[in-house]
């Protein structure tokens, strides 16, 4: 069986590209699949039929108990014969129904093969979850064939509507199937059967999964997508929607009914929706003019009729409901198969237009009749069997007490009647002679056409003949439900003059009546039309959703940071203040400071953070911040961290720059506040946050138990990694992997900064227009200032500014200053890179003296000054920076070491004495590039770009010419390609 | 082997600087990107291989003895993070190369992008094997700053908008993150998970809470979870389609990795876990509701994106075996699919010329394999069986159901219909823009898509005729993977299984980090 199943897969995959080879007869090749999977099923028969059952098993997820497991018993079996039989009859009839040069013929092909296959997978399934997955497969495939016209809006809707209604249906059933699972202990359905445990959970899960077989075979009040499906082409209509998907709810009902039959509410749910279905659906059917409405309503109230027999769980409804599944696969795919010629014989499906096709036509009427004759039940058919057995089970429960029995009896009866009804009236608008209607033409609908639908409606004939040969074939099932002391009811055309013969006859009689009166029907129908249905019901919801859905997401995406900041702050507030509240422990006693200069630098930092939220200009809020980075610095000084003071003040002071550097391109006052109300509100948060977290601070402070593992680093740093300054030791060796990682988060933020300032330059082509204007301009004054100067070879100057800024910004002492310290600096930036190790500075901190010696040389002499400091790309710094922390780890990986690991050397030197050099500070070094690295990349991008832009702006009037400085600039700044 | 370790994070970082070096030469830019990730691919098979026939390994960095120094740790769920994310950074890497390369690089600046795309990378693999809480908010710090630089890739307006949102709100989750590391130091006086797990347990309970809840609101804002996810639809979308598809595969499942260890290593006490599925709850429904409501493609996405990490977390918070199992599982399955979906999306974009689809149409006709590497993931992520989302929706249900707690089976119930609504949102978007032909698109009004603003990121770029191979190949790539997860689902959930069960309790991970510490 698994191997079929593959069969099925691979073929259908190679159907689209075969259609364009076969064109239509593509359809002959993917027949002969289903005819393969039948002729199997019929080779296993005579095992079946000794009751033996044929089990495959192959593991999938064994940690999910996910198995995929077949299994082929009576029920099965009878599953699987009419799914590969219709499933091959259909197909054939395919490569007659489309026309020759039919578009996607591949596609559908493909589809509905793989549909034939899931189909099949699906009634031969013994784990619950592997039926699921081929449950939702039927359902994906059937939307993709109702949606194969995708120019129609309607067949569009349709095939959603299918598709959601029946997943919606497949959830719930999932949830309720991973419950019996996990209740039972197995995932076998043969197994959950056979354990049937009784409990309110149980019980549940035996409901929800029948909302899923329920919603599948378009029970009431899933049955609205059934009719809207028929926008599909007729052949699906006839396989899936008549004898195989819509069957896999009722399959389902079957295969559970003997376990769970006696589940409370088994029976009033399936009885009861059944019998209004099949009521509902007979009486729709009468009013519909489309044929293949008309039998899409049968089709729902046939579904209706089989749920109540499969559902009510006795030994002789189980027999005759199976039978019944049986006929109404025959009877219905036929007649759905001769709607399909008479369509293309007439070319429309309107009961109202089709006059005098029995004439024309007679076989097709024949055939017509023969099916009909089925559905209506009346013999010889094996309708007409079935519908005996139904009624005379039916009464049996009845008599026997049971008044479900009778409410099922009264209503099939009153369904067959709307039966018989409909069967009559189908007949009458697809063949009768109507006034005022031209007759039909001449034509031929075509021998080959006629083949399947013949075979198909010829055997319910034939099978009414064999009724004890299938009640030999299938009593299995039926014993299996509820096995009956002595001889249970067989199948038979005679069985004499029995109540259930006078219950067919009347309600045939009946039938007979409603359609000679159909107008009135129709009459009465059309009064009671203001009744809401579910098909309004399902669009009604669709559309709150929708509405609930724009609602909810128009609520919480305000688009508006102020409003995303203050939620996750109010959680934070809200979380952390519900758990400080229910909090016990508090440290006994609190020393709230070490000095009472931390309470001095405390409050200027929280005077200038306040002041900071409060500020009109930006500048003022850059400086109040950097007021608490410097307080922060003097605290750390305060508490005896030297290193980590002098590291913080110099950020302070980059930072700083660089604030300033891009204020220059924002305006001065901050942006007008939005609401004046919210502002409370915010401050309010903001309070809270700050008290919170000083208070969990506080908490987890007091509950420490444990002795720091810092408390060992000074001792480690020392004799391990021979340095005597543990913060240096702690960033480059302790925990390098951190620095490391901070490097390329260094790395990554300038290149970020760079990515941008060079992007907005280069993408907005208004300034390209007005930088060519500038140019020209300028051009135009370098001329003028040769001519003034004199001097035609500028590389000469020491100080650059003279010939690159107005003299009005220029200050000479400044720049002499600055020249003259600048190498000193560097010498000391040098000092505190190699000195870190065991005295404060390090990489870190050397790097941004370096680098404030470039911030110094720029904002004294501007960026032509800086690109003759450090004619070096940033972003070749910043790569060297990072190959010599990473070598740094890497290298010991080749001698078997840790990453990282450093090496000490010490050697006796003449003229330097002792020598000592310990390996990390190479990693050091490349802190001290990436550093440096930074420092100019956002010196040239928001210094020295943002200086051209001004300058190309107009904005600014010290201006000289861009040709006119030395050749350093050109290849240095960082290009973004 | 043990030395292979490093090298994920090692490589990319190497790769980056070299590939900041030559600069100006993207050709060998590409190469070194390409072989990097390729290089981490490989090691990162070779990990899970290792440590999932073994044991875990554990690298003392600097040959520093814990708790002094760093240590690195890969165990079942490391590797397995790292097999994934590997495989999905290479694909989409190759997608925009393919994008780059047919757009003669004129949007995207290649020469920050490979290196920045680096750096992503390695965030992401420090943050996957990082066995020290201060560590792993460094690897938060590297993917963080390297995605800012991503999201603003082009410097639009929308994008400096949408990155300016991201930017402060993920600065704000590090504030919080970097505050409940100094409380949690505060409280056990080590940084090591490891040993934070063991001295954790002598703190008392309501303390060890207030601590659990800071850090949970940190990692919360990473993961998006309901209601710290209001920034992640606002900001996601905007970004190159490449960048978007990386982003939504795999940051916020660091964030839920970060769940996963604090909720099984640090805090492994239940206290939380209640309102852990309140929130899955409502992360679910709340995402789920904001995708139907789009019309966008990608903006709708990034919706479903929320509201699936409503499932992870409702795995975590079930604090069993099987629960964290059905998560790992989850997570694998949703970076791929994710993905996937976000690079069709981008050669929908191509194509089609928009992700809305009120302007899309006729696309199954015009490009019908286009149509198939969209719809094979959505129906994945729609739940629809045998796929992997079905398949790990089923593990969280069995879970669910094995607690059997009233609460878990609300959780099922809420699954189930966010599954559906995923597939309703999704397949409208099959109708309009694939079914629809292309002549009707037009007329298509809809009330609900009107109430919502459009996303502020719908670009309109060039219809293209063709799309690069590369891109193309690059999606199919991630379907072909997608796929695989489903039907190599045995093998993948019994090691998520046994990820899973490494994580009941914290004895098992602190044995290996401090072995011999636990001799009673």
């Amino acid at each position: 069986m698994t191997i079929l199943l593959a069969v099925f897969a691979i073929v259908s995959a190679f159907l689209p590209a075969l259609a364009k080879i076969l064109g239509r007869r593509v359809f002959l090749v993917a027949a002969t699949v289903p005819l393969a999977a039948f002729v199997h099923t019929i080779s296993v028969g005579p095992a079946i039929l000794r009751g033996d059952e044929v089990r495959e098993s192959i593991a999938w997820i064994p940690d999910l108990s996910v198995v995929i497991a077949t299994r082929l018993d009576t029920l099965s079996w009878v599953l699987a014969l009419i799914v590969s039989g219709v499933g091959s009859l259909v197909m054939l009839y395919c490569a007659q129904y489309f026309g020759k040069d039919e578009k996607h013929l591949g596609r559908f092909a493909g589809i509905l093969l793989a549909f034939a296959g899931s189909m099949y997978g699906l009634v031969v399934a013994d784990d619950v979850f592997v039926l699921f997955v081929f449950w939702e497969a039927t359902s994906v495939f059937s939307y993709l064939l109702i949606g194969h016209y995708t120019s129609s809006k309607t067949s569009r809707g349709a095939a959603l509507q299918a598709l959601l209604v029946t997943t919606l249906g497949g959830l719930v059933m999932l949830v309720g199937l991973v419950i019996l699972a996990v209740e039972t202990g197995t995932s076998l359905l043969s197994e959950i059967i056979a354990t049937a445990p009784s409990n309110s959970l149980v019980t549940t899960s035996v409901m929800l999964v029948l909302v899923g077989a329920l919603s599948k075979s378009a029970i009431f009040p899933f049955h609205f997508w059934l009719p809207a499906a028929m926008a599909a082409p007729t052949p699906v209509s006839a396989y899936l929607h008549a004898a195989a998907m819509v069957k896999a709810g009722i399959y389902l009902i079957a295969r559970l009914s003997p376990g769970f039959a006696e589940t409370p509410s088994w029976q009033p749910v399936l009885v009861g929706l059944g019998v209004f279905t099949m009521l509902l659906g007979g009486w729709t059917a009468l009013r519909q003019t489309d044929l293949k409405l008309v039998l899409a309503y049968g089709t729902v109230s046939q579904l209706g009729f089989l749920t109540v027999v499969l559902g009510y769980g006795t030994r002789d409804a189980a027999l005759a409901g199976l039978a019944l599944l049986l006929a109404h696969a025959l009877f219905k795919s036929a007649l759905f198969l001769l709607v399909g010629i008479v369509d293309h014989r007439v070319g429309t499906r309107d009961l109202r237009k089709i006059s005098g096709l029995g004439r024309r036509e007679p076989v097709l009427a024949t055939l017509t009749v023969l099916a009909l004759a089925s559905m209506a039940g009346l013999p010889p058919t094996f309708g007409f069997v079935a519908k005996e057995a139904i009624f005379t089970s039916l009464l049996e429960g009845g008599e026997a007490g049971d008044a479900w029995g009778w409410i099922a009896l009264v209503g099939v009866a009153i369904g067959s009647a709307l039966t018989v009804a409909y069967s009559i009236r189908f007949f009458w608008g697809a063949f009768a002679r109507k006034k005022d209607v031209d007759p039909v033409g001449d034509g031929d609908a075509g021998a080959a056409f006629m083949f399947s639908p013949a075979l198909l409606a010829a055997s319910g004939l034939v099978l009414g003949f064999l009724a004890p040969a299938i009640d030999d074939a299938i009593d299995g099932y039926a014993d299996s439900v509820a096995p009956v002391e002595g001889e249970g009811y067989y199948l038979a055309l005679w069985h004499g003059l029995e109540p259930a013969l006078f219950i067919s006859a009347g309600s045939i009689l009946v039938g007979i009546l409603l359609f000679v009166a159909r107008n009135r029907v129709i009459a009465v129908q059309e009064r009671l039309s203001g009744v809401p249905t579910a098909d309004g019901v399902y669009w009604q919801t669709m559309r709150s959703i929708d509405r609930i859905s724009a609602r909810t997401t128009s609520l919480t995406q305000r688009g508006s940071l102020p409003f995303y900041l203050g939620v996750i702050l109010l959680v934070f507030v809200v979380a952390m203040g519900t758990a400080l509240a229910l909090n016990g422990t508090w440290p006994a006693a609190v020393r709230p400071w070490d000095s009472t200069a931390q309470v001095a630098i405390g409050v200027v930092m929280i005077v200038a953070a306040i002041a900071a939220t409060r500020a009109g200009k930006r500048f003022q809020g850059v400086l109040l911040v950097g007021v608490t980075g410097f307080g922060m610095s003097a605290l750390f000084a305060l508490q005896g961290a030297p290193d980590l003071a002098l590291t913080q003040a110099l950020v302070e002071v980059v930072t700083l720059v660089a604030f300033v550097l891009v204020l220059r391109r924002l305006p001065a006052r901050l942006g007008h506040r939005n609401g004046t109300g919210s502002r409370g509100i915010r401050a309010a948060i903001g309070i809270s946050v700050g008290l919170i977290m000083g208070v969990a601070a506080l908490v987890a402070l007091g509950a420490r138990t444990a002795d720091p593992i810092s408390l060992a680093w000074p001792e480690l740093s020392y004799i391990e990694a021979h340095g005597r300054n543990v913060v240096n030791v702690a960033l480059v060796d302790i925990r390098g992997w951190d620095t490391m990682g901070e490097l390329s988060v260094i790395i990554a933020a300038a290149t970020g900064v760079a990515s941008l300032i060079f992007i907005s330059g280069r993408a907005d082509d208004e300034t390209k227009g007005r930088r060519r204007a500038a140019k020209a301009e300028m051009k135009e004054r370098r001329i003028q200032a040769k001519a003034e100067s004199g001097s035609d070879n500028p590389r000469t100057s020491w100080l650059l500014a003279g010939r690159t800024i107005a003299p009005e910004n220029r200050s000479i002492l400044l720049e002499v200053v600055v020249r003259l310290t600048f190498h000193a600096t560097i010498v000391v930036s040098v000092y505190l890179l190699f000195a870190g190790h065991n005295a404060p500075g390090g990489g870190f901190a050397g790097g941004l003296v370096a680098g404030l010696a470039l911030v110094a040389r720029y904002l004294a002499g501007g960026r032509h000054e800086l690109a003759a400091a450090a004619p070096i790309d940033a972003g070749k710094m910043l790569g060297a920076g990072l190959i010599l922390a990473t070598g740094a780890a890497v290298v010991p990986l080749f001698f078997g070491l840790d990453a990282l690991t450093s090496q000490f050397w010490e050697a006796e030197v003449a003229l330097f004495g002792h020598i000592e050099f310990v390996s990390s500070t190479i990693f050091d070094v490349g802190v001290y590039f990436v550093v440096v690295g930074l420092v100019l990349d956002v010196l040239r991008s928001l210094g020295a770009q943002v200086d051209r832009d001004l300058e190309e702006d107009g904005t600014a009037r010290s201006v000289m010419p861009e040709a006119d400085a030395p050749d350093t600039t050109p290849q240095t700044e960082r290009t973004v390609s | 082997m043990i030395s292979l370790v490093p090298l994920v994070v090692l490589i990319p970082l190497v790769a980056s600087a070299l590939a900041l070096i030559v600069g100006r030469r993207p050709g060998v830019q590409r190469l070194l990107t390409i072989g990097a990730l390729t290089a981490v691919l490989v090691i990162s098979v070779i990990l899970l291989v290792v440590v999932d026939g073994d044991a875990p390994l554990v690298m003392e960095l600097g040959g520093w003895e814990v708790p002094f120094g760093i240590v690195l740790v890969v165990d079942r769920l490391s590797a397995l993070m790292l097999v994934v994310s590997a495989t999905v950074l290479l694909a989409v890497l190759i997608f925009s190369v393919g994008q780059g390369l047919a757009d003669g690089d004129s949007e995207t600046p290649v020469s920050i992008y490979y290196p920045t795309y680096l750096i992503l990378a390695a965030g992401v693999f420090n943050a996957f094997i990082a066995g020290d809480l201060f560590n792993l908010y460094v690897g938060f710090e590297i993917l963080l700053v390297a995605s800012y630089v991503l999201i603003t890739l082009g410097g639009t307006e929308q994008r400096i908008r949408a990155g300016t949102t991201y930017i402060i709100v993920s600065l704000l989750s590090s504030v919080l993150f970097l505050a409940s590391i100094a409380m949690i130091y505060g409280a056990v006086g080590t940084v090591n998970i490891a040993q934070i797990s063991e001295r954790m347990g002598g703190i008392p309970v309501d303390v060890q809470i207030i601590l659990h809840v800071s850090l949970l609101v940190a990692f919360g804002i990473k993961a998006a979870v309901f209601p710290l996810s209001f920034w992640l639809p606002d900001s996601y979308p905007t970004a190159p389609a490449p960048v978007t598809a990386v982003f939504a595969g795999l940051l916020t499942k660091v964030g839920v990795y970060a769940i996963i260890r604090a909720e099984t290593l640090i805090f492994p006490g239940p206290e939380l876990n209640p309102a852990l599925m309140v929130l899955a709850l409502l992360t679910m429904v709340i995402g789920v509701l904001g995708a139907v409501a789009q019309a966008d493609i990608k903006r709708l996405l990034s919706f479903t994106l929320v509201s699936h990490i409503g499932y992870m977390i409702l795995g975590v918070a079930l604090g069993t075996a099987a629960g964290t199992s059905a998560a790992i599982f989850y997570i694998v399955h949703h970076i791929v699919v994710q993905t996937t979906l976000f690079l069709a999306a981008g050669l929908i974009e191509r194509r089609g010329g928009s992700t809305s689809i009120n302007q899309l149409g006729g696309l199954l006709k015009a490009a019908p394999l286009i149509a198939v590497l969209f719809f094979v993931p959505a129906l994945n992520l729609g739940g629809i069986p045998p796929f992997s989302g079905f398949l790990g929706k089923l593990a969280l249900f069995q879970a669910s159901a094995e607690q059997g707690t009233p609460l878990a089976y609300i959780l099922m119930a809420a699954g189930a219909a966010v599954s559906l609504l995923t597939l309703y949102a999704l397949v409208r978007v099959w109708n309009l823009a694939f079914w629809r032909p292309a002549s009707d698109v037009e007329g298509y009004e809809s009330d609900l898509l009107a109430n919502v603003s459009e996303a502020p990121g719908a670009t309109t770029t060039q219809v293209n005729r063709t799309t690069p191979k590369l891109m193309t190949a690059a999606t199919a790539g991630m379907v072909v993977v997608s796929v695989a997860l489903t039907v190599f689902a045995g093998p993948l959930y019994a090691i998520s299984a046994r990820a899973g069960e490494n994580l009941e309790g914290p004895s098992y991970y602190v044995d290996v980090v401090f072995p011999g510490s636990n001799d009673e």
